[in-house]
């Protein structure tokens, strides 16, 4: 067995395809004589000892001790048919205590903007977003909230059986964050970074909170064929470590970059720090759709937010994501807004300074892309966890 | 049937290709013409066949996708 390294533990993954823990057990046997337990018959990690490798049945994944010989013919099986698909060392994943709060400060003064805008600089820019398209695509809009009367809003739902009404709340929070108001109409603290941009509020999730790739797909085309010069997606799904990019997604954001549409996506909830850091989910792991962490008002990285943990689908960027004021769905009173966090609402906080950059300097595609990596502010932070930063305005 | 996404090579049409998916048995939903992109059902058995309609890049099965949970 190799020796482990400061990154990798000596042993090696083996990804087996969805249902084909026994066909898979079969096959590590078959092609490189590797005995395996699984962990439907009670094996565990404690098992490596006595077997050279143990199944993970409920996530398809084998842990193997397995000498170069075993590796080479793991390798060549991955690319025949069969049930194995993918062969990796095993990592070591650090995991990352919150960064030292010495001298905590006194929290944040948002009598008359939320702690998010301050900490992108939106308050102190003079862009506003004016002229920039600007899409959000989730559970939809509340059309008659009086935070955004008078502003310029584009509807359409992909959902069948649901107008774009925003039963859920999600939506209106998201479109709240890029694009909702400095001095709100129902009181409270100024909560919008682009807050004259158009909106496009796509509903692609259901009141139900979910979707599929059809629709979103079909929300990504609306928006490019409105102009949009960004798009932001707070949606997604889990993937586990090791699994590849959609294709297809990876394909339509180089395709909306080179049309003047830069995608931007949440990273995923799912990480449990410090003990579980969770890999970006789809489909803001492909590398041309823009990856967005969260951190809270002491610049930590959320306990909740998604890392880099594959060598590709990693974070880009962070953004405010706990504690977040904006809009809600309710009808009046308390119910206009809420506090809630996740990746869901760093990334509309990017997509808003995306939009402030786009008016501010006429960039598009590739050029806001660049804009933004250049211009966050680094943190004292690992990389991995966020990216080039936390984004500011121009 | 499954759901899937098709995308079509840079510079093709993504109309020109429906009438060779549907021969291939795929019932198309939704034709992207910004994203090059062909979205319907297609029957498990016969996700193999679009891959081999010329034009076609890369055939998906569609995922379901929602809110981030925390």
């Amino acid at each position: 067995m190799p020796e482990p390294t400061d990154t990798t533990t000596g042993r090696y993954l083996v990804l087996i395809d969805e249902g084909s823990a026994a066909a898979g057990a079969r096959e590590l046997s078959s092609v490189a004589g590797i005995r395996t337990a699984s962990t439907l018959e009670g094996a565990t990690a404690e098992s490596l000892g006595t077997v050279d490798g143990v199944i993970y049945s409920n996530l398809g994944v084998a842990v193997v001790n397995a000498q170069p010989d075993q590796v080479n013919a793991l390798a060549a099986a991955v690319e025949a048919p069969g049930p194995i698909a993918l062969v990796e060392p095993e990592r070591v994943v650090q995991a990352l205590a919150a960064p030292a709060q010495e001298n905590v400060t006194a929290a944040v003064d948002e009598s008359v903007f939320t702690w998010g805008l301050q900490a992108v600089g939106a308050n102190i820019s003079t862009a506003t977003g004016k002229g920039v398209r600007l899409a959000v695509l989730d559970t939809g809009f509340t059309v008659n909230h009086p935070d955004f009367a008078g502003r310029t809003v584009l509807t359409q739902s992909f959902i069948a059986g649901e107008t774009v009404d925003d039963a859920h709340g999600h939506g209106t929070h998201c479109i709240g964050s890029a694009a909702g108001p400095r001095k709100p109409a129902s009181g409270g603290p100024g909560y919008g970074v682009a807050y004259e941009a158009d909106i496009y509020a796509g509903k692609v999730l259901s009141n139900a909170g979910f979707g599929s790739d059809g629709g979103i797909l079909a929300g990504i085309d609306w928006a490019l064929n409105n102009g949009c010069a960004v798009i932001s997606m707070s949606l997604g799904s889990a993937v586990r470590p090791g699994t590849p990019y959609s294709q297809v997604y990876e394909t339509v954001g180089r395709r909306a970059l080179s049309k003047g549409t830069l995608i931007i996506a949440a990273a995923g909830n799912e990480s449990r720090r410090p003990d579980k850091i969770a890999p970006v989910g789809h489909p803001a792991n492909c590398p041309s759709i823009l990856a967005v962490g969260a951190i809270d008002d002491q610049r930590a990285v959320a306990f909740f937010s998604c890392g880099t943990v594959d060598t590709v689908g990693q974070v880009d960027v962070v953004a405010p994501g706990v504690n977040v004021y904006s809009s809600w769905n309710g009808k009046s009173g308390d119910s206009l807004h809420k506090r809630i966090q996740g990746t869901s609402m760093a990334t509309p906080h990017v997509a808003g300074v995306a939009a402030l950059m786009a008016q501010q300097h006429n960039a598009r595609g590739w050029e806001l892309w660049a804009r933004l990596m250049q211009s966050a502010r680094r943190l004292g932070v690992p990389a991995t966890d966020a990216g080039a930063g936390l984004v500011q305005a121009p | 049937m499954v759901p899937v996404a098709v995308t079509v090579a840079d510079g093709i049409a993504p109309s020109t290709v429906v009438p060779a998916l549907e021969r291939a048995g795929m019932a198309v939903d939704r034709v992207l013409d910004a994203l090059g992109v062909v979205t319907g059902t297609v029957p498990a058995e016969g996700v193999f066949a679009l891959r081999e309609v010329p034009g076609v890049v890369h055939v998906e099965r569609q995922r379901q996708v929602g809110l981030p949970g925390v």
